[in-house]
């Protein structure tokens, strides 16, 4: 059987080549087995060919308008691109469309006159399987991907990039692994450290580095009861995503009663006294509550959200609470977190995308327009500088005090 | 990366000494790295990205030149330095060498993007109004190791030109931008394509007008998308962008490309201001001397020597500060090939451009090496260093600055030589003659390939093969200034004892025909090829 070099997760691997190439339009199908079939056939027989036992493919030739290939690419298994002379580039333009301009995820695969010599360009216009001709050694041929170690600092994903946008990345990476080193060294100087997640995409940022790595990083949320339904939605996508269950804190209902109860289910655009008492009772409480007993804790602050974090150390202390609180990501700008939102498909709060780019409880929050500051959505009535619920100040007002029932 | 690519090559060797690799699998994979199979022994094409060289690069050339070549270099006509006797098992270890001084063979041939070249005067020229060479870095650097368009239908030159005066011959290169600024200052671009020399000589057309220099990229990926998708694979001759842009017409080319480049625009490849200022750094004025003390009034040394004044009036051009001048070592002394250097030269010259320019030569397209940054109170001292050195030929423009190809002396291609019609023509025109014939340019290729530029030469020849004979064309009328035009083939070829007295004869008509103050393309341009044509071709009596 032939040999298929794999690349994925930036490893190789040289496994059996399930796929039969089905060459000519209309050939007779085997029942069964992995088959790699013409556009014509795809696009005629899709239900059959989608019923059958087995995977299905497409594969190309390279005079073929990669325009017919938008929007018919889904239920396919693999798209194969045929090199019929490794002199014959037009196969990369057709690879670079697919990943770039058609959205195609899955295995991107060259066959024919596949040579060790052009794998890495290859793998660099987006092919992640390579099919190699039972004539040639597949170990040898392979080798081809170790070439230039650039190319392992570039994701298949982020392919052709023009060298100012790989430095970006460059910088980008290099504040992941920074930002991972960090978070191993609290979950080790930290046993039961907590992250405390508001959902957003930051933390969702923070989530991801620690649930991919699973490090022993408690992770709660703060569930004030008037929060987005697309924001609690998301502790079921963490759930989704990562089989997690992170911690749900909620308020002390009697607090919750004998505040509306006194100044009404809107106190909070009338003072910032009001505001804050609020806060306190929703947030501040069960955060402390959430944080009791441990050493240290974690957000998703950034620098650049606010003028009320300008300074904002990656490591600080927490003299209230009297533990550690860390900023893992302080230095991240919001294209860092989108960009690693991207690349590791970390599920984000749909309310971003409608121009929230700092989330809290629903009444308290707006969309900002273009060009406004990211945090002028929140507690849009008040001034810039009083603009903290009272999590991340550093004289927090004192926890309201209710009998546990 | 230069490194990596040296250590990859040098396995790709081994591989094809061991007999893994066949010729026609290691062919394009050394043609990637500069590396041609040539009539003697391998030729090794070294690039010398939009024509800037250091001294010390230049001392490596020399190094390379002495210790793995025969004591000589070739500078071509698009910034690369050519090496024809090199051993091939030792090209890793020349390439390394190269490496060290940040230099390689990377795409100076093979089917991919080659060289970007421009203005050997880019940066310092007087009539200069934008400096292209941070565009040319940009496009380089985007352009190699592009996985997309390394395995391309045929070879892609890309050129760019700043200045009101065209010394790039951007009109005959695959990919041309021409630089400008709009009404607010900003820098825009009018983009032609399909220009070529060759079998098929075309001016490029102009397909884009006002693009936006962040977009050059952009612009560029989207032609060469086109290009890769829709160039011909099927015929070697045919394969060139020009072709393409010819069977569907400008227009529907350039249409094409606005259609795909509708995606790209704005996109990744759109070039940042951050990115533009971190490359135009690199590209700052060396530290010149106020103009005061720089400049010397040096007209009453050109009256007291005549071969001063010559070599100043031909040798010199302006600057675009009045105390300095760009000075031309001329590699067209009689003799050797145009553009061939020896190591002792290429030594020299670095030691010259050490003393004189900042430590800083250019190679121009018209095969010489350029001093840009020379102040005017030094250029005795240079012309008497220069002329001691031998690069003082006053004849920058002449005649005898002739541009040729390597030929059949070297090039497995050629159909026939070239460098003998160039030592031959230098020879019959004196020093007073050339002086009073003025510019003049003529270009010679051995073969159709047209390495030579004789399509637009002033007097272009090129080199056929009739039954395994040597035989020359001869064309008038070509120019590769501003009015870019390609020449005129005057009739049958003839032998190579002929051609130098079709020059004198062509040279004879001008003589007779021209008004005061007309160079040679000027007065070929009023009267026609004709004249010329019946000078060397006399029309036959017929039989009464």
């Amino acid at each position: 059987m032939s040999k298929v070099i794999r690349f994925a997760d930036r490893r190789v691997r040289i496994e059996d080549d399930s796929f039969t190439l089905v060459r000519d339009a209309g050939a007779p199908i085997a029942p069964e087995g992995d088959i790699l079939v013409p556009l014509s056939d795809w696009l005629e027989r899709r239900d059959a060919l989608l019923n059958r036992a087995g995977k299905v493919g497409l594969w190309v030739s390279p005079s073929e308008d990669p325009k017919q290939l938008s929007g018919v690419l889904d239920g396919l298994d693999a798209i194969a691109i045929e090199f019929p002379k490794f002199t014959d580039g037009r196969g990369y333009s057709i690879g670079t469309l697919l990943r770039k301009r058609y959205g195609w995820k899955g295995e991107l695969r060259a066959f024919g006159d596949v040579l060790r010599d052009q794998l890495f360009y290859m793998a660099r216009a987006g092919f992640d399987s390579f099919a190699v001709p039972e004539t040639r050694d597949a170990v040898a041929t392979a080798e081809g991907l170790n070439d230039f170690s650039a190319f392992y600092q570039d994701a298949v994903a982020d392919i052709a990039l023009p060298a100012h946008r790989r430095r970006e990345l460059a910088a980008r990476e290099a504040k992941i692994t920074r930002t991972l080193r960090q978070l191993k060294e609290i979950a080790a100087r930290h046993p039961g450290a907590a992250l405390a997640t508001s959902l957003s995409a930051e933390d969702m940022v923070v989530t991801d580095l620690i649930a991919r790595n699973e490090l022993p990083i408690h992770i709660f949320t703060l569930d004030t009861g008037r929060l987005h339904e697309e924001t609690v939605g998301m502790i079921g996508e963490i759930q989704n995503r990562y089989g997690l269950a992170i911690e749900v804190m909620k308020p002390v209902q009697a607090s919750v009663d004998a505040h509306v109860g006194t100044h009404g289910a809107h106190a909070f655009y009338d003072s910032l006294e009001l505001r804050k008492e609020c806060c306190g009772i929703r947030k501040v409480e069960p955060l402390n509550r959430a944080l009791t007993g441990r050493s240290a804790w974690l957000t998703g602050m950034r620098r650049d959200q606010a003028v009320t974090r300008g300074q904002l150390a990656e490591e600080e202390r927490d003299t209230d609470r009297g533990m550690a609180k860390f900023n893992p990501i302080a230095d991240w700008s919001w294209e860092d977190v989108l960009a690693y939102a991207a690349r590791y498909d970390v599920p984000l709060n749909p309310l971003h995308a409608r121009g929230y780019p700092s989330i809290g409880c629903e009444p308290c929050t707006r969309a900002v327009r273009p060009g406004e500051d990211p945090r002028a959505g929140r507690w849009w009535w008040e001034q810039r500088d009083s603009k903290e619920c009272g999590l991340h100040v550093s004289n927090p007002p004192p926890p309201i005090l209710v009998a546990a029932e | 990366m230069v490194e990596e690519r040296v250590a990859q090559f040098r396995g790709q060797m081994q591989r094809f000494l061991a007999g893994e690799l066949t010729d026609e699998q290691f062919l394009p994979l050394r043609l990637q790295n500069g590396l041609y199979i040539q009539r003697h022994a391998p030729m090794l094409r070294i690039a010398v990205p939009y024509g800037m060289l250091s001294s010390a690069q230049l001392r490596m050339l020399a190094r390379i030149a002495r210790e793995y070549d025969r004591g000589y270099g070739h500078f071509t006509t698009r910034h690369n330095c050519q090496f024809n006797w090199p051993k091939l098992e030792d090209v890793p270890d020349i390439l390394a060498l190269l490496a060290s001084v940040q230099m390689h063979a990377i795409q100076t041939s093979g089917n991919c993007v080659r060289n970007t070249s421009t203005d050997h005067l880019a940066g310092v020229a007087a009539d200069e109004i934008v400096d292209p060479r941070p565009y040319c870095e940009l496009m380089r650097q985007w352009s190699t190791f592009n996985p997309e368009f390394a395995y391309l239908p045929r070879k892609f030159k890309v050129a760019f030109n700043g200045a009101a005066e065209d010394r790039a011959a951007i009109g005959v290169h695959d990919l041309a931008f021409e630089l400008s600024r709009d009404e607010t200052g900003e820098v825009v671009m009018t983009v032609r394509a399909g220009g070529g020399q060759g079998r098929t000589p075309r001016i490029g057309p102009v397909i884009k007008e006002n693009l936006p220099w962040r977009e050059m990229l952009t612009y560029t990926e989207a032609v060469l998308r086109a290009y890769n998708r829709w160039g011909r694979r099927d015929n070697k001759w045919k394969a060139r962008i020009k072709i393409l842009v010819e069977a569907i017409g400008a227009e529907r080319f350039s249409a094409d490309v606005e259609d795909e480049w509708q995606y790209l625009k704005g996109g990744i490849a759109q070039i940042t201001d951050e990115e533009f200022r971190r490359i135009a750094d690199s590209f700052v004025d060396p530290p010149y001397l106020p103009d005061d003390e720089a400049f010397a009034d040096v007209s009453l040394l050109r009256i007291n020597n005549k071969r001063f004044d010559t070599w100043l009036r031909r040798n010199v051009v302006a600057h675009k500060r009045r105390g300095y001048a760009a000075v031309t070592l001329s590699l067209k002394r009689t003799g050797p090939a145009p553009g061939d250097a020896t190591d002792v030269e290429m030594d020299a010259a670095a030691e010259l451009a050490d003393r004189y320019s900042f430590g800083e030569l250019r190679v121009s397209h018209h095969q010489n090496l350029v001093l840009t940054d020379v102040a005017r109170k030094d250029l005795f001292a240079l012309w008497q260093d220069a002329d001691k050195a031998g690069f003082a030929e006053p004849n920058v423009g002449l005649i005898s600055d002739i541009i040729s190809c390597p030929g059949g002396d070297f090039c497995s291609l050629a159909n026939a030589r070239a460098i003998p019609i160039a030592t031959a023509i230098q020879q019959r025109f004196s020093a007073e003659q050339q002086e009073d014939i003025g510019e003049l340019s003529i270009k010679i290729s051995g073969c159709i390939n047209s390495c030579g530029h004789h399509h637009v030469g002033h007097i272009g020849v090129l080199g056929v093969d009739k039954n395994g004979e040597e035989w020359y064309q001869v064309l008038v009328g070509g120019r590769s200034d501003s009015r870019m035009a390609l020449g005129e083939i005057l009739g049958r070829a003839v032998k190579i004892d002929e051609v130098p007295n079709f020059v004198e004869k062509l040279v004879e008509v001008y003589r007779a025909e021209r008004l005061a103050g007309e160079r040679f393309i000027d007065t070929a341009e009023r009267i026609g090829v004709e004249p010329f044509r019946a000078a060397v071709y006399p029309p036959k009596v017929k039989a009464a």
